[in-house]
């Protein structure tokens, strides 16, 4: 059975991945953030007792599953919203021509805009892989942030994801190859 | 996968563990207070205590944890094994003094000469009564 101190450490080593894999899902920070808060309370309350070993498991399965939640509700709300207006979409596709000099101008006064040269192009590059995984089919990017980002194993993320250890294998690959491709695309070797 | 992905993979996984850095502070600390709403909300152990039958208790209370089983068992089947021979005995000897005094019965009225109608009779009994005045 898990202390709390394995407890807590656990959850202060995966609070910011968790966070960023649901901003990569929901492209909100204030849902990813409620999100995040539930999958902890979630975990610490359901499972509180497990043994340490399984809680990276379990709580990506949680996480998985409330962004999956979030994104029900998303599309019972979308449902009301859509019969009373058919507009205010604009803001979404917005998302998907990301563009490096706008969020470099946006930057602009902030620790990156006042470093060297070297420190903007890093953050550039990393702003750009993180679009990229954001881009990336859902399952797709489930299968790579766990089974890379997580380190956990195949089978561990075929439990997580609910699917077959050949179905990760297939994700893992897909994604790996989109990303590379989408990366070499915008002049990014890594 | 090949090596030349896994080498992809893992410089991916670096720059996103860089770029964690770039987190505000705000949403750090929101994940803070998460944590901890998360650890105040954590699942107590629950303790099990294990109970065992009065009877195993009473003949197997001297043996080691791990051999009362059987011993437990046989406590309980004991006692119900003497009260049911007990049952069975008493009903036994019930049916056969019930049995002893129907036969004892029969063999005086078998045996009297006057038959059974004649007690019936209304004058025969006050003969029988002014016979015994």
């Amino acid at each position: 059975m898990a202390t709390d101190k394995e407890l807590s450490d656990f959850l202060e080593n995966v609070e910011r991945r968790a966070f960023k894999q649901a901003v990569y899902a929901v492209r909100k920070d204030e849902a990813a953030l409620d999100i995040v808060q539930d999958a902890m309370i979630k975990l610490a309350e359901k499972y509180g007792d497990k043994p340490a070993d399984e809680l990276p498991m379990l709580f990506q399965r949680i996480l998985q599953n409330t962004i999956h939640d979030f994104f029900r509700r998303e599309k019972v709300r979308n449902t009301w919203v859509s019969l009373f207006s058919s507009f205010g979409h604009g803001g979404e596709e917005g998302q998907d021509d990301f563009d490096v000099l706008e969020s470099l101008e946006s930057a602009q006064g902030t620790e990156a805009a006042e470093s060297s040269a070297d420190k903007v192009e890093r953050q550039q590059t990393l702003m750009q892989i993180d679009a990229e995984i954001q881009k990336l089919p859902t399952r797709q990017r489930e299968a790579f942030l766990m089974r890379y980002w997580q380190d956990m194993d195949v089978a561990e993320t075929a439990a997580a994801m609910g699917c077959s250890e050949g179905s990760v294998k297939t994700h893992c690959s897909r994604a790996t190859h989109a990303l590379a491709q989408a990366l070499r695309a915008k002049g990014i070797t890594l | 996968m090949t090596t030349k992905e896994l080498q992809f993979a893992y410089k991916v996984k670096l720059a996103l563990d860089a770029n964690l850095d770039n987190l505000s502070e705000d949403t750090l600390q929101h994940l803070s207070a998460a944590r901890r709403v998360a650890m105040a909300r954590k699942k107590k152990a629950v303790v099990v205590r294990v109970q065992q039958p009065v009877l195993a208790g009473a003949l197997g209370g001297t043996m080691s944890s791990e051999s009362p089983s059987w011993l437990s068992r046989l406590g309980v089947a004991v006692p119900l094994l003497a009260g049911m021979i007990l049952f069975a005995g008493l009903y036994q000897h019930e049916t056969a003094k019930r049995v002893t005094d129907l036969a004892e019965i029969d063999a005086a009225v078998l045996s009297d000469e006057l038959p059974l109608s004649a007690y019936l009779d209304h004058g025969f009994n006050a003969f029988l009564a002014e016979k015994g005045e």
